[in-house]
């Protein structure tokens, strides 16, 4: 029997099923290429085939079950937005900070969220107003 | 309990119970039962879908695996899967009677 590995279209397939969870793959990867290659040999379209099993492979991701419950899945989910978001922050951060010391802008204007805590802080120089730490002769940060 | 609490198919869906259906039928491997199904339903269930519906119903205790013939799987329903497909079954009869009479000219 040729596998749908074999198959002139089995690839799409392949690639399909290899989007499947590894237990999953386990179970039934060998059957469902089996299956897959018969479909084909019937007259099945192969992306149709490989529509469906990718499909069913985001649904075998995205369903809850026990050990991996809905709840740890919308953790990691969060916690990957966190990350991108921080460095999304720290990126926008520096880039007007980096932009006033090299540009030099005549207006001198500075960010508002940089301005000192106290009144009496303020300075001068819109150097010493950026939150990067102050370094002497520093035009980057 | 009344009967839609009874009828556990009912949120399972309908690929599910066509493959219990399927099933009712005799133990029947993954290409077999897309045939039977194409057969009786005139529904072309994809691949991907099938193996959803496997393995939703194995985890409710509806359908059980049998030994493996080579790469093939077997799948037969379960005690509880003929009783779950014979109260759901039940239901949809009585919905399919009530909307017939209600088609019916003059039915309430």
């Amino acid at each position: 029997m040729m596998s749908a590995r074999e198959a002139p279209d089995g690839r799409l397939v392949d690639a399909a099923l290899r989007c499947y969870p590894a237990r999953w793959r386990r179970r039934h990867g060998a059957e469902a290429a089996e299956l897959a290659a018969l479909l084909i040999a019937d007259g099945t379209p192969a992306a149709s085939i490989a529509w469906s099993y990718l499909a069913g492979a985001a649904r075998e991701w995205l369903a809850p079950r026990s050990g991996r419950p809905l709840t740890a899945l919308a953790a990691a989910l969060l916690a990957a937005t966190c990350l991108l978001g921080l460095s999304a922050a720290l990126i926008a951060e520096s880039a007007p900070a980096r932009a006033a010391g090299t540009a030099q802008s005549p207006s001198g204007r500075v960010p508002p969220k940089a301005e000192p805590t106290s009144p009496g802080a303020a300075s001068s120089s819109p150097h010493q107003l950026t939150p990067c730490r102050p370094v002497p002769h520093a035009r980057s940060c | 309990m009344s009967t839609r609490e009874q009828d556990v198919l009912r949120r399972v869906g309908e690929a599910s119970v066509l493959v219990l259906i399927s099933l009712a039928g005799g133990p029947k491997h993954g290409y077999a039962l897309i045939q039977d199904i194409r057969q009786f339903a005139g529904v072309e269930l994809g691949p991907g879908t099938l193996y959803g519906a496997l393995d939703r119903l194995e985890r409710l205790g509806l359908i059980e695996p049998l030994p493996a013939d080579e790469r093939r799987h077997p799948y037969r329903i379960t005690a509880p899967g003929a009783a779950a497909l014979r109260v759901h079954l039940d239901s949809l009869e009585r919905v399919s009677a009530a909307g017939r009479l209600r088609l019916q000219p003059g039915g309430t």
